[in-house]
């Protein structure tokens, strides 16, 4: 976009959102660039929410074909094969986020993101990764904070009818309203591999299980070299017994990682579109209060299950010292 | 059971049905005959196109709900595009029930959709009853108490006062504005419906008349004298119309010159819209989320029923204890999901209070 005030179609077109969040925090939008990998359902339905919202450009990255799989939970594929074949699943969302608002610049970037350089994430004000395996997530997690840019950075995925996101913003200054006047705030965030290295046994015991449940997921994946979310009920045995392992080692009862929440998650690799719903929606809410640098953000992991409905924040880090 | 079953494009809800969960009810029975019935049977109307109802037309067919009716009044404004996605700058001005239904149908293969462009109040009583389930995206409390008392209506007690399940129409209401949003259930009869609860809406902003005309103190006060005051004391005969911006410039230059003389900060011409329109601040992210949670409600009900509504009562009860589910994504976030007890005397889902009276009893009297 070019100066520094809105146009007047931006103006009109946005005029719903500019009464929540202020002119202000629209133009910030306008300028920013989101890098996008991973383009399930969660996922498309976060970046619909960021294309309305005005952000200035966002790159998708995700080179796998178009599958049946992918058709019944993604919007953004329309489900006729003479359109969508011999293209990536990137290149079919693209097309079709562009028509949500034809000011946002939408791209596509091939190949394999671990390749990447630092100065590539560098380009972006935001990046958020799903379907990625625990060593991709550290790795990405580790360049953005190479940075000396703030690059906001986001992991999520939704298992079956249960999501996850987790945010790291390093050091984070923002404001926000408290009663009629604004305050200045600042939070510090750890990075993916230290707030997972936190041990278990030092977490309270209120903790959603659904924390413990995608850790040990994630880590028979990582172990058995499988892609994330190519696991099925078979998979229990060795889940189960990971699990027990990994208690251990955090010195934890394994009933905090109830069998039956573990059977779920892997049974429902493919994703429940209002689940997708639901997490897009939060994640494209946190996404536009980093960019506007207002409001609380997330810190650091939400957890949803649509079992009970409910969405829960915790805060994972390191214990901080009494004195 | 599950390998029996012919493979079908939804696996994951194959998943969610094919065996038991703990999603739906104790009397829920998984099998391949209640997943077709979800699809085939299951008839769910939409009420609004706009932020809730595309998005409400987009879960649900995703989810695989195979029949869908959407009821909408309005033409399509740019003003909609920032949430409303499923229109483009060319459909401004196109029925947005017609033009919702077409772009679902599009992109979800073997939905049927049908729209119907016009006002909620234009459609007999019984094209309501039609419905398994009616889904809720207004922005008003006028036109859910409307629907509420239709859908009540149909709501019948046996000789004992108990509430007769087959007459039961369950509705499920969504609402958003900004950053905050509700997803509500609704049986009748049996959670507490909207009139019983009407109490929970913030009140209605309605200045006091000498406020207007003695003793503004803030930007709203003036705008509104200009509006409902001295309009007419100007324009005698002639009726305000708030999408014409002369009218709307008048009304703004009035406001501003109160403004001045009372030294009251703030007046602009988007607040004066704002404030004589009462426009709904709205984002697309608030909107997603209270439908998909709307969507999931709706969802539990279906499943947990075969044809008649008798099978997923049990369910509701349980799952439906939570009635209310807030959502608040300013402030950090808050999911708070509260149990409410329906109102016994409520005057639109409780039994009637039975009157005896003298058949010589005039209203005079």
């Amino acid at each position: 976009m070019n100066g520094e005030e809105l146009t007047e179609q931006e103006t009109a077109l946005y005029d719903r959102q500019i009464r929540v969040w202020g002119a202000d925090a629209q133009r910030r939008l306008s300028k920013s660039h989101i890098l996008v990998y991973g383009m399930k359902g969660t996922v498309a339905e976060f970046c619909k929410n960021i294309v309305l919202a005005g952000v200035g450009s966002v790159t998708l990255v995700d080179d796998r074909e178009v599958t049946d799989e992918a058709l019944s939970a993604n919007f953004l594929i329309l489900p006729d094969e003479n359109l969508y074949h011999g293209k990536t699943l990137a290149e079919v969302c693209c097309d079709s986020l562009k028509e949500f608002n034809p000011m946002v610049h939408v791209s596509v970037e091939k190949g394999d993101i671990s390749t990447f350089g630092v100065e590539f994430f560098g380009k972006f004000d935001a990046v958020v990764i799903s379907c990625c395996s625990l060593a991709k997530k550290k790795l990405i997690n580790q360049k953005c904070r190479k940075l000396s840019k703030r690059v906001a950075f986001y992991t999520v995925d939704c298992r079956g009818s249960c999501g996850e996101i987790f945010v790291d913003l390093k050091d984070y200054k923002y404001s926000k309203k408290k009663l009629e006047e604004t305050v200045e705030c600042q939070l510090e965030f750890p990075s993916f591999e230290d707030t997972i290295s936190v041990p278990w046994k030092a977490l309270p015991k209120r903790v959603s299980k659904l924390y413990f449940a995608m850790r040990v997921i994630e880590q028979f994946e990582d172990a058995e070299g499988r892609n994330p979310g190519e696991t099925s009920i078979a998979d229990l045995p060795g889940v189960l017994k990971l699990r027990k392992e990994l208690c251990e080692t955090n010195s934890v009862n394994e009933s905090q990682i109830p069998d039956a929440l573990l059977e779920r998650l892997l049974i429902g690799a493919s994703e429940y579109p209002p689940v997708c719903a639901i997490i897009g929606g939060i994640l494209g809410q946190e996404v536009i209060k980093a960019i506007s640098g207002k409001g609380d953000p997330l810190k650091n992991f939400f957890f949803f299950d649509a079992m009970d409905g409910k969405g829960l924040i915790e805060d994972i880090s390191e214990p901080k010292p009494v004195s | 059971m599950a390998d029996a079953a012919p493979p079908s494009k939804s696996r994951d809800l194959d998943k969610l049905l094919l065996r038991p969960g703990n999603l739906v009810g104790p009397t829920f029975d998984p099998g391949v005959q209640l997943r077709d019935d979800l699809q085939e049977y299951a008839r769910v109307l939409v009420v609004g196109a706009g932020g809730l109802g595309c998005e409400l037309l987009k879960d649900l067919a995703l989810s695989g709900f195979k029949n869908l009716e959407v009821i909408d009044m309005d033409r399509i404004e740019v003003t909609n595009l920032n949430r409303q996605f499923l229109f483009r700058l060319e459909d401004v001005g196109k029925p947005k029930a017609e033009v919702a239904a077409k772009r679902v149908m599009e992109r979800v293969s073997g939905v049927i959709i049908v729209p119907h462009f016009c006002r909620i109040e234009d459609k007999d009583i019984e094209f309501y009853n039609d419905f398994n389930i009616i889904a809720l995206g207004l922005d008003s409390i006028e036109a859910r108490s409307y629907i509420n008392a239709v859908a009540c209506s149909f709501l019948e007690y046996d000789s004992d006062d108990n509430p007769r399940e087959e007459t039961m129409k369950p509705m499920v209401d969504g609402g958003t504005e900004g950053f905050k949003g509700h997803a509500r259930v609704i049986v009748p009869g049996v959670t507490p419906c909207f009139e019983c609860t009407i109490w929970l809406f913030p009140p209605q902003v309605k200045f006091p008349l000498c406020t207007l005309a003695e003793t503004p103190r803030n930007a709203a006060h003036c705008i509104e004298y200009a509006h409902l005051i001295k309009w007419d004391e100007v324009h005698s005969g002639q009726a305000f119309d708030p999408d014409n911006p002369d009218h709307m410039k008048w009304v703004y230059d009035e406001a501003v010159k109160r403004a001045e003389l009372f030294g009251i900060p703030g007046v602009t011409y988007s607040l004066t819209q704002g404030v004589v329109k009462n426009i709904i601040p709205a984002i697309a992210s608030t909107n997603a989320i209270i439908s998909a949670a709307c969507t999931l409600e709706t969802l539990k009900i279906a499943s947990g029923c075969s044809k008649t509504l008798s099978n997923y009562l049990t369910a509701m009860i349980s799952t439906v204890k939570t009635a209310l589910c807030r959502y608040n994504g300013v402030e950090g976030l808050h999911t708070k999901v509260t149990e409410f007890v329906k109102d016994k005397d409520c005057l639109v889902c409780g039994p009637g209070v039975l009157i005896e009276l003298d058949t010589t009893v005039t209203l005079k009297k």
